[in-house]
């Protein structure tokens, strides 16, 4: 019943919130109501409900009532952080039903349906592609990501259904396993836009806000690769079929993504596009679960997958207070960033030590036994070394930071709070001069509560890495019992 | 084979290739939407009547939202360079390699002429989403893309449960608003109606990224 809730207060809300997209500020408090909503009826969810609906089993785990947890909470404040900020206001919106689709998919055994979801879902983030001026290349970017939603949808339905049926009569070569097996793992890729298909996450920097950016590139293709991780261990992996072209083929997409992506970060003067390229680059760990094809995946895949969602949202908040607190998001603008705002400085080594991790940290760990998993040879310690690379861009932000100013004239940070005396003959107007006096920092804090949440996750406080080890809802073909 | 299934499979076949030719966007999304109202028939078991229903509600409901920036006229859509006799072809050729191969290999619990026209259908969306240049011709070959997928899913896993069907409704519809809003969108931008921009403006600076000018007083200060 408390998932049905959920789900209810997703689809209901998101619908709402869409209906009034006219009215900027009612669809606002309708889309930041739904999620804080939606975190409440995640919160109270039974973890081990069971239940059939139109002929479909729906099956909530620990794991899925983490994933909902985090995800609408990390949403919550973003989408906050975008009121703030006057970002774009379908965000909450397509917050709201992207966590929908998800928590519909990650609860499906049938992974045809959840595929489909996580595709319907998918397909509102194109709302936040609409940019205020210049609607045609705000159109363009949309379609892009159309685009890439469908034809990976497409790619991953063909490929379950292929599968999701009997096979005890099969007469096709076993190459066409293989296949299947790379159209969903290559439809996973291109949902996270890693490399080759990453030029669609470098026109979404262009024109979707910091706070949106994660809905798009991290939190709505990790559902499909949730979905896609259960259903490669479920029907792939304990296969005696040699796929080993094809594994090749998402090995080469993983390394190209954590290496490549990680140097795009690197270069990059924007700091949108450094924020977008580092969540390509941790998608291509995610692609080393894919290529793993061992069953020992699975927990070290799905905690790495909670720990990136949560730290790259956590790093784009922190990207778009500083673009509202600097007016800048250009990192040849921003010396001294550290300097004028010291608690922006913090958020950012919270950020660092979640996203590397030390030995011991779940999300640590996970990378590495991924990489031990997928990868055999002198190659493993490379890529092992490379996916510490992002120290790389990380340093070059704290280092810009704590350089001195060259421009007197630079925006004074407001990081301090400010008090103002309250006027009793004018509230309303007390409340207002309170809210503008310390919107920066109540951004700026915010950025910290999702760094400090990010680093709880990038640990394993939250019980991640023993969610992670449940097993997946248990699909069952048609005509067996579904009790 | 059953001929009112392959009645079925004929139109919504027929009604692709319009959809895909035609430069009169009007007529393009009526076609699509005979697409989209007549593929949940193409299977058998025929679908319950509750799934029936849901698909129909959400193939009128996309096609409700893609007639809205559309419904004027105003402005034409790229159609087919090849003609229309080209596509019949590619969808057919197409379809007869789904018949022929029904199963993929195995056997499939659907009926072959959903596979058929499930093939057909992915053929013909190649050539919009690949070449083509407004919103409103790479939106349709993405719908009959989303149409030819479920199709041969129906074709090898045979018919969908009534929650797949509330899902695929909800695809359907939300398909369709997302390429409404992308092409009022750009329609709403100067005079070039659906098209799409040349070419993406080169990686440049927003606006925002300049020094501004000295912030005015604090508020808090601002009081008298």
């Amino acid at each position: 019943m408390t998932f049905a809730i959920f789900l209810a207060i997703t689809f209901i809300g998101t619908t709402i919130a869409l209906l009034v997209r006219r009215w900027e500020r009612v669809a606002l408090v309708v889309g930041l109501v739904g999620l804080a909503a939606a975190f409440g009826a995640a919160l109270a969810m039974d973890p081990e409900i069971r239940l059939d609906v139109g002929g479909a089993i729906l099956a909530t785990s620990p794991y899925l009532r983490l994933f909902l947890l985090l995800g609408t909470f990390t949403g919550l404040v973003l989408s906050l952080m975008a009121g703030a900020a006057g970002s774009r206001r379908d965000g909450p919106a397509v917050t709201l039903g992207t966590m929908g689709a998800a928590g519909l998919a990650l609860a499906l055994p049938d992974p045809r349906v959840a595929v489909l979801a996580i595709t319907a879902g998918g397909m509102l983030g194109v709302l936040l592609t609409i940019v205020p001026t210049g609607g045609r290349v705000g159109a363009g970017v949309g379609l892009r990501d159309l685009r890439a939603v469908v034809v990976a949808g497409a790619m991953a339905i063909a490929a379950t259904a292929w599968i999701g049926r009997d096979l005890e009569a099969l007469v096709a070569q076993p190459v066409v396993f293989g296949l299947a097996y790379l159209a969903f793992a290559l439809a996973v890729a291109i949902r996270f836009g890693t490399i080759p298909f990453h030029i669609l996450v470098g026109r979404l920097t262009d024109a979707v806000p910091e706070t949106g950016l994660p809905i798009l590139i991290a939190w709505g293709p990790a559902s499909l690769a949730i979905v896609g991780l259960a259903w490669v261990d479920a029907s792939i992996a304990p296969l005696p079929v040699d796929v080993g072209p094809e594994r090749a083929i998402v090995v080469g997409i993983a390394i190209a993504s954590i290496v490549l992506a990680t140097f795009a970060a690197w270069i990059q003067d924007d700091l949108e596009h450094v924020v977008g390229y580092s969540m390509v680059g941790d998608a291509g760990v995610v692609m080393l679960a894919f290529a793993a094809l061992d069953p020992a995946a699975w927990t070290p895949g799905r905690t790495w997958i909670l720990a990136f969602v949560v730290t790259r949202s956590a790093f784009a908040a922190w990207a778009a207070v500083v673009r509202d607190s600097f007016w800048t998001g250009s990192l040849s603008d921003l010396r001294g960033w550290a300097i004028r705002s010291p608690l922006l400085a913090v958020s950012l080594v919270v950020i660092v030590v979640a996203s590397i991790g030390l030995p011991g940290f779940a999300a640590f760990d996970a990378r590495s036994d991924l990489v031990d998993l997928a990868i055999d040879g002198p190659l493993q310690g490379l890529v092992l070394i490379a996916t510490l690379a992002p120290m790389l861009y990380y340093g070059r932000l704290l280092v810009i930071g704590s350089r001195r100013l060259d421009v007197r004239s630079a925006p004074v940070v407001d990081w301090r709070p400010h008090w103002a005396q309250v006027d009793l003959t004018d509230l309303k107007g007390s409340v207002n001069r309170f809210y503008k006096a310390n919107r920066s920092l109540g951004m700026t804090v915010a950025s910290l509560v999702l760094a400090v949440a990010a680093l709880l996750t990038s640990i394993g406080a939250f019980g991640g890495p023993e969610a992670a080890a449940g097993l997946p809802p248990v699909q069952t073909l048609p005509g067996e019992s579904t009790n | 084979m059953n001929p009112a299934l392959a009645a079925i499979a004929i139109a919504i076949l027929a009604a692709a290739v319009g959809a895909v030719f035609v430069r009169d966007p009007r007529i393009a999304v009526l076609t699509l939407a005979i697409v989209l109202a007549t593929t949940p028939f193409l299977a058998d078991p025929i679908v319950p009547a509750s799934g029936l229903a849901a698909r129909v509600l959400g193939a009128v409901l996309a096609t409700y939202l893609l007639w809205i920036p559309v419904r004027d006229g105003a402005f034409t859509t790229g159609g087919s360079r090849l003609g229309w006799p080209a596509d019949a072809m590619v969808a057919g050729a197409a379809a007869v390699v789904g018949y022929v191969s029904h199963g993929l290999g195995a056997p499939a619990g659907g009926p072959d002429l959903a596979s058929a026209v499930g093939f057909g259908l992915a053929a013909l969306a190649i050539a919009p989403i690949l070449t083509g240049r407004d919103v409103i011709r790479v939106g349709i070959g993405l719908s009959l893309l989303l149409q030819g997928a479920l199709l041969v899913r129906v074709g090898l896993g045979g018919t969908p449960s009534t929650l797949e069907q509330l899902v695929i409704a909800g695809a359907t519809a939300a398909l369709g608003g997302a390429i409404a809003i992308l092409a009022a969108t750009a329609r709403a931008d100067g005079t070039a109606g659906f098209a799409l921009a040349d070419e993406l403006p080169p990686r440049r600076r927003r606006a925002t990224d300049v020094r501004p000018e000295p912030r005015p007083a604090h508020p808090v200060d601002e009081r008298p």
